[in-house]
């Protein structure tokens, strides 16, 4: 079943992307082309064989030691280098509730 | 006067600067004149820092004068894509949401380069985030292919393999989630290669796709290539990437290793692809019968589930991208948008202004993906694909020792020639499968096609972790084609060639 705009509006707000009209009407031509694309994956769901969610098998989680590395550490200062806006030695963002969305 | 630049290789200039023929500073001035005389053409560059280029010369060169012995790549001028960080360059990855964005630190493979020596140039352009096959979806400016430049370069790592063919560097590092490094080095006529997953720290560089990514190395010769990947190995194991993997190194000390008695796969379905143009198909056969004249076997193989991997790929490249890219939310680095009446719309406009439409497409796919409901039907189903695509490999390298097969399916296209994104997808066709299995893979240059007039190439793949074996068929390819053509492996694209650059 194609995706409507409503549907591809709803995709948006989940990747927090705000699309105007244009892009909206664009998206939803581009999800069915590109869904369509994927339908041969479909006949795949019902192998009988596990799936492989990565080429390198049995990794672990690499822990180092619970202290301060110092060569890798970023200073305040540089932490917030590339940020569009900071106030005080830490990121300053807009009311997290305020305002109208 | 010495001879220009783009003549030499890697290995020659390294001599040359131990040797006293030459500086390293003379190096980086001549690499750096080549630059100022040919990119305003080509455009490969989206950043050139002299600074570092010219300090990294005097360190080599004091080196020297110190008596120290030289690294094994000193004075060697490289180029670096633009998704890898280098402290004192801006990291863009292309894009206007990290058009400011200056490396906090600096990437394991880059660091490796210059532990060997290597000078570098600048950072190079690519498609946005690395989406795409022609970077044209930099957000900056295009790239041109250096043997046409009404062409494209390929992508994503266009400006790699662009810089290296117009001789505006000798080494290029890129990145490989589909075919980013073999695509276009077939279109420019270099070589490049996407090692086995895990060969080469990811440590540093911006993700696109994490179960896929690879970073290699572009040279213009099989020669130059392997003792990149010397270098970007010499360390080892990085701990600072957890899928980081011991490789096999000495890659440059086995090129001219015998394949006489080794069997060479030939994927007939490939061969007989729909779209796989005469020249590109006609240049496979004819390195096959050039393995055939050392002595290497041909066997046919089947891959019965490599129909699967361009859906399986576009299932699973866009819901890693998704996850990766979550991270841009216009607070800690990228693009911000101004006056914001709350967090939510700060966070949606940014992403909507800072990324570029591919961007967004490629988000918006892994978001449609990843959601509930669909999620079973295709991730799962792609990734029940993996494993068949896989155990199509091992099966096939049971019998063979490495593959053959086209690159792409044709010569570079021309800007603007394939303008629907889902038809971009499909040129992938031959690239897609080993970033799925995860073993390495290689192009070769093969001279320019007969009908186009432009270079072409074929693709060697082989084993997981057998990425030494490979590089020995490539400098096997490039050895034939060089012997039966008069040529010296493959050239700087000729309206490039000598402009700029003299070692004086």
């Amino acid at each position: 079943m194609a995706l409507t705009e409503d549907d591809v509006r709803g995709i948006a707000e989940y990747a927090t992307i705000a699309l105007d009209t244009e892009e909206l009407s664009e998206m939803t031509a581009y999800l069915n082309d590109a869904v369509e694309m994927l339908e041969p994956i479909l006949q795949y769901a019902a192998e009988d064989v596990a799936p492989t969610f990565h080429p390198i098998g049995g990794l672990a989680n690499v822990m180092r030691a619970d202290a301060p590395d110092a060569n890798r550490a970023l200073s305040t200062n540089e932490a917030l280098a590339n940020a569009g806006a900071q106030h005080d030695g830490q990121f300053r963002v807009p009311s997290i509730l305020g305002g109208e969305r | 006067m010495l001879a220009n630049l783009d003549s030499l290789s890697a290995a020659q200039i390294a001599a040359g600067v131990a040797a006293g023929d030459f500086t390293a500073a003379e190096v980086a001035h001549a690499a750096l004149s080549a630059i100022d005389a040919r990119d305003a053409e080509v455009q490969a560059y989206l950043q050139v820092t002299p600074e570092l280029a010219l300090d990294a010369a005097a360190a080599i060169d004091a080196r020297r004068a110190a008596g120290e012995p030289l690294p094994p790549l000193a004075g060697v001028p490289f180029a670096i894509k633009d998704n890898m960080n280098l402290v004192g360059t801006r990291t863009t990855c292309a894009s206007r949401m990290l058009e400011t964005y200056e490396s906090p630190y600096t990437a394991t493979c880059v660091q490796r380069m210059l532990d060997a020596g290597c000078l570098p140039l600048g950072k190079v352009n690519m498609d946005e985030f690395a989406f795409g096959s022609s970077t044209e979806s930099s957000a900056f400016k295009p790239t041109h292919n250096p043997w046409d430049l009404e062409r494209v370069p390929g992508g994503s790592s266009g400006g790699s393999a662009a810089a290296v063919a117009a001789g505006m560097a000798t080494l290029a590092l890129g990145s490989d989630t589909g075919g980013s490094i073999r695509q276009p080095a077939a279109f420019c006529g270099v070589v490049g290669m996407k090692p086995s997953y895990g060969t080469v720290s990811r440590y540093g560089v911006v993700a696109f796709g994490s179960s896929l990514d690879q970073v290699g190395p572009f040279g213009r010769t099989v020669e130059d290539t392997a003792l990149a990947l010397d270098a970007l190995t010499a360390g080892g194991r990085d701990p600072f990437d957890g899928t980081s993997q011991d490789a096999e190194g000495a890659f440059a000390a086995h090129l001219d290793d015998d394949i006489a008695g080794l069997r060479v796969g030939i994927i007939p379905a490939f061969m007989d692809a729909e779209g796989l143009d005469a020249e590109v198909k006609a240049t496979v056969e004819k390195a096959a019968s050039s393995l055939v004249d050392q002595g290497a076997t041909l066997v046919d193989v089947d891959l019965p589930h490599l129909d699967a991997a361009i859906a399986a790929y576009y299932v699973i490249g866009p819901a890693e991208a998704f996850s990766n890219l979550a991270r841009f939310d216009g607070v800690r680095y990228g693009y911000q948008e101004p006056d914001c009446p709350n967090l939510a719309s700060q966070s949606a406009l940014s992403r909507a202004h800072g990324f570029g439409a591919e961007a967004k497409r490629r988000q918006m796919l892994g978001a449609y993906l990843l959601s509930s409901g669909v999620y079973d039907r295709y991730y799962y189903a792609a990734q029940k694909a993996r494993s068949l695509i896989t155990a199509d490999y091992q099966r096939a390298f049971e019998q063979v020792d490495v593959i053959l097969m086209p690159a792409s399916p044709t010569c570079a296209f021309r800007h603007g020639e394939l303008s629907d994104p889902t038809q971009m997808y499909l040129s992938d066709m031959f690239t897609i499968s080993i970033n799925i299995a995860g073993n390495g893979g290689i192009t070769v240059p093969c001279g320019l096609g007969t009908t186009s007039g432009m270079p072409v190439a074929v693709q060697l793949v082989g084993r997981a972790f057998d990425d030494r074996r490979l590089l020995t068929f490539a400098r096997a390819v490039e050895r034939a084609h060089a012997e039966a053509t008069g040529t010296a492996g493959c050239t700087v694209a000729p309206a490039f060639a000598g402009k700029g650059g003299d070692l004086s």
